[in-house]
């Protein structure tokens, strides 16, 4: 017993450098050109558009070449990394992302700079300066994590210390975190600051793998019924459960509404994706149902969001102010859109549309590129949430399964509510379109998830998964399933 | 039409038309990927790979894809044969039920093991689970798509 213990201890992973061996990636190179040239052409239209605007001759170059350059040189330098460490991971993922980070760089290169301004070692960066360094940054974390990270131990086993660390999170920013617009969003420690809820998505996906994982046999089971629903064994579902509502409860006390939207919707699709159960969803949505006619009834914010989402002209210059100027950016761009940098008068040296940078880059990119542009943004969404779930189709056990799928899915479902909430389809929430967004947390937990997409992908060095180290849940598991029979 | 405003209406469809370019390119990737994933048609519920196998037989690494009823021990008659002192004739069954797998001792001497804790009777088993029988490791995992 204890031999087999001790055998089943995982070894740290020793990879053997003279064994990597370049491999081409011709087809991320090939995807990375195309979406080169397409963000080229947009700068050369953006640069033309403004240059008419300030009432210069018509030129056909670029608005600002060097940030783009500096961005399109990290996404070669990231294929080429990749081409050196040799592994074979997926091709897609970094020119899709790499597409709607350019995106980014364009619209706040072309929105007003003074909107975000920082100064670092005496200059002063504004939006679009601050942007790139953080598309910079996220380009070698994926790269980074894309050719380092060769075992997923270290998410797998420490699934409980990653929730506690979670919670820890949580509990820090609602004791030490600052207000923003109502909501308790921004942690400061030190230098640094950020918001927390954009790294808990990350935690939260990886301690829910981990747990459905682990339970998953169980959960396929039914042991009890309520009504005509049948449930697996409670015990299992209670730590789950209590881990989710524990983070709904203080996003809900810390008036995050977005986060506990997207944090309850991945835990329903994952349970979903883990049990293929349809009762699982149905009781979450009607428990969520519940939850939110009881969160309407009892928290001012929500039943001013609520209102404002049913009729934001009643109080067109007041609360609804925001979601109807989004409403009239979405109206002038029509099908074509008004052409990057035409769109957005400024009203008294102001966009429209307060936090239009955070919280409306969906609408912005409405105006400027129509409803066929915004569809292709959506479409790269798509691509991005396609890749994730083959990853998982194809991975060898259910962890690796389960991970991909979260982490694809936390970065599908938040872009798709804040376009739905930009569009006033859903009641607004204050979260980011991944990778578009200006924002240094979103940007970097995106990176994140998308580095570990790529490392999970890799087909060709797959080292054995760990077992997990029998305890005493997997003893008691063990019994119960046998007096259940 | 003025020329300024046609050069400017065409450069920013341009950018639109290679937005799609860029789509069109990568949903023809997935498409080969799914079509290339669709071509090899997979009925396996699981298969089992052998993590460790002191006596050598099964060797290590070898892989079996699984039946719904699998059955483990060192008689010749099973579907998974595992040469070992330490493993009885009719060692462990294992058994794919509506979603998921089982494994049942069949009154082994030395025991079942899932993840180092001994099967007592019948116990789940996810993929990524490692079972012990004797001294050999076998670990279940999804079969690749």
């Amino acid at each position: 017993m204890s031999a087999a213990s001790a055998q089943s201890r995982p070894a740290l992973p020793s990879i053997d450098f003279s064994s990597i061996r370049p491999r081409p990636r011709w087809r991320e190179l090939w995807l990375l050109l195309l979406v080169g040239i397409a963000l080229s052409v947009g700068s050369v239209s953006l640069g033309a558009t403004e240059r008419v605007q300030a009432g210069k001759a018509l030129s056909f170059s670029p608005a600002q070449s060097q940030p783009l350059l500096a961005y399109l040189g990290a996404l070669l330098l990231a294929n080429l990394a990749q081409v050196l460490a040799g592994r074979r991971t997926d091709q897609v993922l970094l020119p899709a992302v790499g597409l709607l980070g350019g995106i980014s760089l364009l619209l706040m290169e072309r929105l007003p700079q003074n909107l975000v301004s920082q100064s670092i070692g005496g200059m002063t960066l504004g939006l679009g300066q601050v942007q790139l360094l953080w598309l910079l940054l996220a380009v070698a974390i994926i790269t980074v994590l894309a050719i380092v990270v060769r075992s997923d131990a270290w998410l797998r086993l420490y699934k409980y210390t990653w929730a506690a660390v979670g919670i820890a999170l949580l509990v820090l920013t609602f004791v030490r975190g600052e207000d923003v617009n109502g909501a308790r969003l921004v942690l400061r420690l030190g230098p640094l600051s950020g918001q927390p809820t954009e790294l808990l998505k990350v935690i939260v996906v990886v301690f829910l793998a981990g747990y459905l994982s682990e339970f998953r046999p169980l959960l396929v089971e039914q042991d009890s019924r309520i009504g005509p629903l049948r449930l697996p064994p409670v015990p299992y579902l209670a730590p789950m459960v209590g881990m989710v509502a524990i983070a709904l409860g203080i996003v809900v006390f810390q008036r995050d509404l977005g986060a506990a939207l997207l944090f309850f919707l991945v835990f329903l699709l994952l349970l979903y994706v883990a049990t293929a159960r349809s009762a699982y969803v149905i009781l979450g949505l009607l428990l969520f149902v519940a939850g939110s006619y009881l969160m309407y009834r009892l928290f001012p914010v929500v039943q001013s969001r609520v209102d404002v989402w049913i009729d934001p002209f009643r109080d067109a210059s007041g609360s609804g102010y925001q979601i109807v100027q989004a409403l009239h950016a979405f109206a002038r761009g029509g099908i074509l859109g008004t052409g990057l940098g035409a769109g957005l008068p400024m009203v008294g040296g102001r966009p429209p549309i307060p936090e239009v940078h955070t919280d409306f880059p969906f609408a912005a990119l409405g105006e400027e590129l129509g409803l066929v542009g915004v569809l292709a943004i959506l479409g790269v969404y798509l691509v991005v949430i396609e890749r994730g779930l083959r990853i998982a189709a194809a991975a060898a056990d259910d962890f690796r399964a389960l991970l991909a799928a979260g982490l694809a899915l936390v970065v599908g479902v938040q872009a798709f509510i804040i376009a739905a909430g930009n569009l006033k389809l859903v009641p607004l929430t204050g979260i980011t379109l991944p990778l578009i967004s200006y924002g240094g947390s979103s940007i970097l937990a995106n990176a994140v998830v998308v580095g570990l997409l790529l490392a999970l992908s890799d087909k060709g060095v797959e080292p054995p998964p760990p077992p997990r180290v029998g305890g005493r849940l997997a003893g008691l598991r063990s019994r119960l399933v046998q007096s259940g029979r | 039409m003025d020329p300024l405003i046609l050069s400017l209406w065409l450069i920013r469809l341009a950018f639109l038309a290679l937005l799609y370019l860029f789509l069109f390119s990568v949903v023809r990737v997935l498409l080969r990927d799914i079509r290339q994933a669709a071509r090899e048609p997979s009925t396996e519920l699981g298969r089992l790979i052998v993590a460790a196998s002191p006596s050598g037989e099964p060797p290590s690494g070898s892989v079996f894809p699984l039946d719904a009823v699998t059955s483990i021990g060192r008689d010749v008659n099973n579907s998974v044969v595992v040469e070992d002192d330490f493993v009885s004739g009719e060692h462990c069954l294992l058994t794919f039920r509506g979603r998921a797998w089982y494994v049942e001792d069949l009154g082994s001497t030395n025991g079942t093991y899932v993840n180092g804790d001994r099967v007592d009777g019948i116990a789940a088993l996810g993929f990524g689970d490692e079972l012990q029988v004797g001294n050999a490791r076998l670990r279940l995992e999804r079969s690749h798509r």
